[in-house]
C-alpha cells in the first residue's frame, strides 16, 4: 500500500514514492486540457469577432464601429427596452414562481409531476404558435405593451427557472421550517420573508438570472411581436452595417455579462450587509460570491454536490 | 376575547421585563390547562384522531405514548394548529382556540427534525420569535442569550446550525421555543435522531427545564423509557384513541387493556386456566388474578401478560426450559427461555447469573406475582 501523508489541509497527499502519483497528474493534466479547450471554445469567436469589428482597411485597425455605437440612439433605446424586460421578467419569475413551488411541495405534493411537465410546455410550443395565441386572446393595447413580453419570457425561461427554484425548495427541509416558524408567531408573508427566501437565496438568484439571460437575448417573440428589443435591433444593424453589427455582438455580450455580474455582487453584498450589520458577525457560512453561487445550483441540480460542503437542506448536525 | 388578549399582552411585557431569570425565582407564569375534547381528524377512511379527550393540568408534563401511525403527532398538531381537525375543541387555558392559526395560539415547540433556521446563527434562532414580537436587539440578543445560557450553549451562540452537533440543535430549538414564553410547550420526538448518550442527557435538561418554568407540556415520543422517566403522566395511544392515562407507574403496573401491558415494559405471554378463588394457575403455580379481572369463569383458558421480573428461573438439567437468548443490560439480565408448548418467556435476572445459552433451567411464576392482565387466547388491543 503506498505511503499517504497529510497535507495542511487534512488531505491525503501521495508521498514521492507513490504509486498514485501517474494518476494524480493525470488528473491534473486532463483537466487542464479540458479547462483550456473549453476556453478556447469560448473566447476564439469572441476575439475574432473583436478583431473583425476593429479591423480596417488595407490590415489597419479602426474604433470607428465602435463609436458609431455610442452615437446610435436607436441602439441605446433598444438596449434599455431589452434591460427593463429582463429585470421586470427576472422579478415577475421570483414573484410568481417561488410561492408556486412553495405551496406545491408543502400542500400539493400530488401535484408536483404535474408542474414539472406543465412547465416543460414551452419547450415544446413553438414561439410562433404562442405569438399567434397571444395576438387571438389579447387586444392590440395589452399585446403592445412590454409588459406582456415580460409575462411571455417568465413562461418561455419557466422549464430553467422553475426547477431552479424547485430544486431548493426540495432541498429544504419545508415543512419542519414552515412549522417551527408558525409557532413561533410568524405569519404566512413572514415566514415567506424571513425564513424561506433567505434560505432560497441561491435558487432565486440562479432562477432570475436564468431569465434574465434568456430575455436579454430573445429574438423571435420580440421579433414576431414587433418589439425593437436588443437583439432585434442587433439584426437590423447586421443587415447593412456588418462590421457594427459584429461590434454591437461583443458589446451586447459584455453588457449582458456585466449585468449579471453586478447583480450577482449586489446580491451578495445585500446579503453579506445584512449578516454583518445586523447581528451575526460571522461569515456565512454558504456565503458566496457569484461563481460559487451557480455552482452550488448546479451541484443541487446535478445531485453530484461535495457532501461535506455545507448548504442548505444538507447539513446535518453529528450527534455529540 | 380582546380583553384577555391584554391581559396576556401585559403578562407577557411583565415577564419580558424580569427575563427568565426572574421567572426561574419565582416569578414564572403558572402553565396554562389545556384541553383537547373530543377531537376527530381523518385521512380518508384512517382515524388519526377518534374522539381524543386529553386534558393537561398547568404546569404538567404530559407525553404520548405509541407506536408509528397511533395519531399522537397529530394530536400534538392539531394543538399546535398545525392540523385541522374535523370535529372537536382545543382549548387553552380555557379559551377555544379552535380556529386560530398556529401563529396566534403562543405554543413553543420542539420537533423532530432539526428545524433550526439555517441563515440564522444560534442567538439569532433563539431570538427569531422575539424579533416577531417588536423586540428590541439589545433586551432580544439578552433573552436569547440567557436561554442559550440555560441550555448550556452559551459559548455557542453565534455558531450557525450546521456547526452544532445534533444533541446541540435541539437545545437551541427548546431555548427558540421557550424564548417566546409559550403558555404550552410541545415536544414532537425531539430525541429521536440523537444517539442514545446525548439523548440521555437532553432528557434530563428538558425536564429539568420544564420543571424550573413550570411550563405546560405535551411531550410525543415512541419511547416508552423516555416517557416514562420524564412525564407526570403517561398517554398511551392506538388508533386514534387514548387508550390509558396516567401516572407512569399505574401505565406500567396496572394496564388497562392487553394493548397497554404489551406496548409499555416488556411482557410475555402465558397460557394459564382459572381457578375458582380468584386465581390462576400458571407454569404450575397459582397465583392471584387482578382485582379487576375476576370475570372469567373457573376452568377458562386464558392468556396472562407477566413482566420479566415475575418469572422465577433456576438452573435446572431436567427443567422443560431452554435459555434461547441472553441481553446483558448492566446490572441486570434479560433471557428468553423456550418453554414447550408456550410462547417464549422474556424473564430478568442478575447480571451475575450464569444463563447461557442452550442451558436447562426451570420457570415458575413469584407467588405474590399477580399477572399484568388477563385476556382470553390471542386477544391483542382490548
Amino acid at each position: 500500500m503506498a505511503a499517504l501523508t497529510l497535507s495542511p489541509r487534512g488531505r491525503a497527499r501521495p508521498t514521492a514514492t507513490s504509486t498514485r502519483v501517474p494518476a494524480f497528474r493525470f488528473g491534473v493534466v486532463t483537466r487542464t486540457v479540458i479547462l483550456v479547450v473549453a476556453a478556447l471554445y469560448f473566447v476564439v469567436p469572441l476575439v475574432a469577432s473583436g478583431r473583425y469589428a476593429l479591423e480596417g482597411a488595407h490590415g489597419t485597425y479602426t474604433l470607428s464601429a465602435v463609436t458609431a455605437l455610442f452615437h446610435d440612439s436607436a441602439l441605446w433605446s433598444s438596449l434599455l427596452l431589452s434591460v427593463e424586460i429582463a429585470l421586470g421578467a427576472g422579478l415577475l419569475t421570483l414573484v410568481l414562481l417561488t410561492p408556486t413551488s412553495v405551496w406545491v411541495n408543502l400542500r400539493m405534493a400530488k401535484l408536483r409531476r404535474l408542474m414539472e411537465s406543465l412547465t416543460l410546455l414551452p419547450l415544446v410550443v413553438p414561439v410562433v404558435v404562442v405569438v399567434l395565441g397571444i395576438y387571438g386572446a389579447f387586444p392590440t393595447t395589452v399585446v403592445s405593451s412590454p409588459v406582456l413580453l415580460a409575462f411571455e419570457y417568465v413562461v418561455l425561461a419557466m422549464p430553467y427557472s422553475y426547477r431552479a427554484i424547485d430544486s431548493g425548495v426540495q432541498a429544504l427541509e419545508l415543512h419542519t421550517l414552515v412549522d417551527a416558524s408558525r409557532t413561533l408567531g410568524a405569519s404566512w408573508p413572514s415566514t415567506f420573508r424571513r425564513v424561506l427566501v433567505p434560505n432560497l437565496r441561491t435558487s432565486l438568484v440562479a432562477a432570475a438570472f436564468i431569465t434574465i439571460a434568456y430575455s436579454l437575448g430573445e429574438f423571435a417573440m420580440a421579433s414576431l411581436l414587433s418589439f425593437t428589443t436588443f437583439p432585434v435591433q442587433l439584426y437590423q444593424i447586421g443587415t447593412d452595417q456588418i462590421d457594427e453589427a459584429t461590434a454591437v455582438s461583443v458589446f451586447a455580450l459584455l453588457v449582458t455579462w456585466g449585468l449579471l455580474l453586478g447583480l450577482s455582487l449586489f446580491a451578495g453584498r445585500r446579503t453579506r450587509a445584512r449578516r454583518t450589520g445586523a447581528d451575526v458577525p460571522a461569515d456565512p457560512p454558504f456565503a458566496a460570491g457569484v461563481g460559487a453561487e451557480l455552482v452550488a445550483e448546479v451541484e443541487s441540480v446535478l445531485g453530484h454536490g461535495d457532501p461535506g460542503r455545507p448548504g442548505i437542506g444538507r447539513e446535518r448536525g453529528r450527534d455529540a | 376575547m380582546a380583553e384577555a388578549s391584554q391581559v396576556e399582552e401585559a403578562e407577557r411585557v411583565e415577564v419580558s421585563k424580569h427575563g427568565l431569570s426572574a421567572r426561574a425565582d419565582g416569578g414564572a407564569r403558572s402553565g396554562v390547562r389545556v384541553e383537547l375534547v373530543e377531537c376527530e381528524r381523518r385521512f380518508g377512511a384512517v382515524a388519526a384522531l377518534d374522539r381524543l379527550s386529553l386534558t393537561i393540568e398547568p404546569g404538567e408534563l404530559v407525553a404520548l405514548l405509541g407506536p408509528s401511525g397511533c395519531g399522537k403527532t397529530t394530536a400534538l398538531r392539531a394543538l399546535a394548529g398545525l392540523e385541522q381537525i374535523d370535529s372537536g375543541t382545543v382549548r387553552i387555558r380555557g379559551v377555544d382556540v379552535t380556529a386560530l392559526p398556529p401563529h396566534r395560539r403562543e405554543l413553543g415547540m420542539v420537533f423532530q427534525a432539526y428545524s433550526l433556521f439555517p441563515n440564522m446563527t444560534a442567538i439569532d434562532n433563539v431570538g427569531f420569535g422575539l424579533r416577531l414580537r417588536k423586540a428590541d436587539a439589545k433586551s432580544r440578543r439578552e433573552r436569547a442569550g440567557d436561554l442559550l445560557d440555560l441550555v448550556g450553549l452559551a459559548a455557542q451562540s453565534e455558531r450557525f446550525p450546521h456547526e452544532l452537533s445534533g444533541g446541540q440543535q435541539q437545545r437551541v430549538a427548546l431555548a427558540r421555543a421557550l424564548a417566546v414564553e409559550p403558555r404550552v410547550l410541545l415536544l414532537d420526538e425531539p430525541l429521536s435522531a440523537l444517539d442514545a448518550k446525548v439523548r440521555a442527557q437532553l432528557r434530563d435538561e428538558i425536564r429539568r427545564i420544564q420543571l424550573e418554568l413550570g411550563i405546560t407540556t405535551l411531550f410525543v415520543t415512541h419511547d416508552q423509557e423516555e416517557a416514562l422517566s420524564m412525564a407526570d403522566r403517561v398517554g398511551v395511544m392506538a388508533a386514534g384513541r387514548l387508550q390509558q392515562i396516567g401516572t407512569p407507574s399505574e401505565v406500567y403496573e396496572r394496564p388497562v387493556n392487553a394493548f397497554v401491558a404489551e406496548f409499555v415494559g416488556s411482557v410475555s405471554r402465558v397460557p394459564a386456566t382459572v381457578g375458582r378463588d380468584a386465581s390462576v394457575e400458571v407454569l404450575g403455580r397459582r397465583v392471584p388474578l387482578p382485582p379487576a379481572q375476576s370475570a372469567f369463569a373457573p376452568g377458562t383458558v386464558v392468556d396472562v401478560l407477566l413482566r420479566p421480573e415475575a418469572f422465577v428461573v433456576r438452573a435446572d438439567p431436567y427443567g422443560l426450559g431452554v435459555v434461547t437468548r441472553r441481553s446483558f443490560l448492566g446490572p441486570v439480565l434479560h433471557v428468553a427461555v423456550a418453554v414447550p408448548g408456550q410462547a417464549e418467556i422474556v424473564a430478568t435476572l442478575p447480571a451475575t447469573a450464569g444463563a447461557d445459552i442452550g442451558v436447562g433451567v426451570a420457570v415458575s411464576v413469584e407467588p405474590t406475582g399477580a399477572p399484568l392482565f388477563v385476556t382470553e387466547q390471542s386477544a391483542a388491543v382490548a
